[in-house]
């Protein structure tokens, strides 16, 4: 398993844009995340009525444990870009051959695909790490006066965000596997969440029991909003186990379409 | 002799369009063995087929008397089409990525860059390479598992005529260790100069398979000329003398089983005649492969 890891990984660490779009993945999520107060402050100076309503400092989204779920769910926001790269990577095998060539030296369809799955599964975890880390320092930064009980608090939203991002750089690939074009794929994966959005206004009215189903619907479920707290309403302050289960079958359903697209055609 | 390849009835549709049909074949251990056929007649499918990477229709193959699956392929160098690989990387690079894939030592990649002469090359983007240094890595990377058997289609396709001689007599030295080579081409003087066996595709089918030595047998046909006004009428009467044709002014003669140009030599001598050009022509794979697709329909 680690050797079909480190074959992908040697594809990858070599290709330059692997690590353009990685960087400039990690930096947007560091800076946006980061600088949230700065926007509070930016809002507060531009309009004169929102810092008068609104004593900003008084917000604690820096502040734990509410931290966590702010950035995790902002940077759910910039999975699209890993996304990219995940497409980038299974296209590039297409344009240039190499997935026949990979099986003709004596890698298995499975092999194939399982390296990439591998690769996705990295990438989501590091992007985790990142948070993790962004969000231990900015909280340590922010919150006035740390409480332990508070600082490891709601974490499970954590977990939550793994499988968000794993189940759409899964989508990803096997969007990628399908199509074998990367500028199509690629403009079919940024308008997924429209075309979806389009078909369940459309449904809402008549099957509005199928909504929490849909693919792109069940990964965003996962990590619910959480700024409606600062409005003084209730949030959901728990990972939803319905939305953990329906966005798990999709993840699982996407690596097996990948699979079952890959083992069937002609390379 | 041991066989290394049996394939069994294989066909490949592609949709109506029959690539392969119902196609029989055996490779034995030290063969050479070109697979000849015009464009399109399925050579690159067959060994697609052959590498996994097509699902047949029908049929079955058996490399080493195996159930064919993915570790009977590390054991196989092959290289279909073009070469190919990561453009981004170097060669050195794509080396080291192939020998993660055939799970074989790294320390080969210096030894089969040295073969195909590439080691000045190797740090450079696989990009910048020339056609003839593409296939040469080909080659080096179909090389470096130390294969019993190296798959080669259309090796010198695109190159100038000494890189063609270069990649032949990579070949015979190759072939020279005992390994078993499946080449398929449709040049066929290159076959004709390195294989030991081969088989003529036609649309699919295969209409011919034997040794490249039986090419030579059958009836000779010799080339003569002389200074002598009715040399045609002459050579009629030549009892060995099946047909009698002029060609680039000269008499091609086709003989009877049985004889041979000594005769026909000897036959002129006794008539006062001296020729000044006579050749035995040994009939060529081309004139025997184009012979073997007209007859097949």
């Amino acid at each position: 398993m680690l050797h079909l890891l480190q074959i992908d990984l040697k594809k990858l660490t070599s290709y330059r844009t692997f690590w353009v779009v990685c960087g400039l993945y990690f930096l947007t999520i560091g800076f946006s995340t980061a600088s949230g107060m700065e926007f509070l402050k930016w809002l507060a100076s531009t309009f004169d009525k929102f810092g008068s309503n609104l004593n900003i400092n008084r917000i604690p989204l820096y502040h734990f444990p509410d931290v966590w779920l702010n950035l995790v769910w902002c940077s759910g926001f910039f999975k699209v870009l890993l996304g990219i790269m995940v497409v980038i990577s299974i296209t590039n095998e297409y344009t240039y051959r190499t997935l026949r060539q990979n099986v003709i030296d004596g890698l298995s369809r499975w092999e194939f695909l399982f390296s990439k799955i591998l690769t996705n599964l990295v990438l989501s975890l590091a992007s985790v790490v990142l948070i993790f880390i962004i969000a231990l320092v900015t909280g340590f930064i922010y919150t006035p006066e740390i409480n332990w009980n508070y600082v490891f608090t709601d974490l499970e939203f954590y977990p939550a965000y793994l499988l968000e991002i794993f189940t759409f750089l899964s989508y990803a690939l096997m969007l990628g596997i399908f199509v074998q074009r990367s500028g199509l794929t690629i403009i079919l994966l940024l308008l997924s969440y429209m075309l979806e959005a389009i078909i369940r206004a459309n449904i809402d009215d008549y099957l509005p029991w199928l909504i929490p189903y849909f693919p792109m619907q069940s990964i965003s479920a996962l990590v619910p909003i959480p700024f409606y707290r600062y409005a003084f309403q209730e949030i959901q302050d728990y990972v939803d186990p319905l939305a953990v289960v329906i966005a798990f079958t999709w993840m699982i359903l996407f690596n097996y379409f990948s699979y079952l697209k890959l083992k069937r055609s002609d390379l | 002799m041991e066989t290394v390849l049996t394939i069994n009835g294989l066909t490949k549709n592609f949709g109506r369009l029959c690539a392969v049909n119902n196609l029989n074949l055996e490779v034995k251990r030290g063969q050479v063995f070109g697979m000849l056929g015009p464009n399109g007649s399925g050579k690159t499918t067959t060994l697609g087929m052959l590498m996994g990477v097509i699902n047949p229709t029908a049929g079955k193959y058996s490399w080493f008397g195996e159930v064919p699956n993915h570790h009977v392929r590390k054991m196989i160098g092959a290289v279909l089409e073009h070469p190919i690989f990561y453009p981004y990387l170097s060669g050195q690079k794509n080396l080291e990525l192939n020998a993660m894939i055939k799970q074989c030592p790294a320390e080969n990649i210096p030894n089969v860059l040295e073969l195909v002469e590439l080691t000045d090359r190797r740090e450079d983007k696989y990009k910048t390479y020339s056609l003839g240094m593409k296939q040469r890595l080909a080659i080096a990377s179909a090389l470096l598992n130390e294969p019993t058997v190296l798959i080669l289609d259309e090796p010198t396709n695109g190159l100038d005529p000494m890189g063609i001689a270069e990649i032949r007599e990579l070949i015979k030295k190759i072939a020279a260790n005992g390994k078993t080579i499946i080449l398929a081409s449709h040049l066929l003087d290159e076959v004709q100069k390195v294989c030991s066996h081969f088989a003529v595709l036609k649309k699919g089918n295969l209409v011919h398979a034997g040794p490249v030595d039986d090419v030579g047998k059958g009836a000779e046909i010799i080339e003569v000329n002389a200074e002598v006004p009715n040399l045609d009428e002459l050579l009629m009467t030549f009892p060995g003398a099946a047909s009698v044709s002029r060609e680039n002014g000269c008499f091609q003669v086709t003989l009877r089983e049985t004889f041979h140009g000594k005769d026909l030599n000897n036959f002129l001598f006794e008539k006062g005649i001296v020729v000044n050009h006579l050749i035995t022509k040994k009939r060529s794979l081309e004139k025997m492969f184009l012979e073997i697709l007209s007859e097949a329909h």
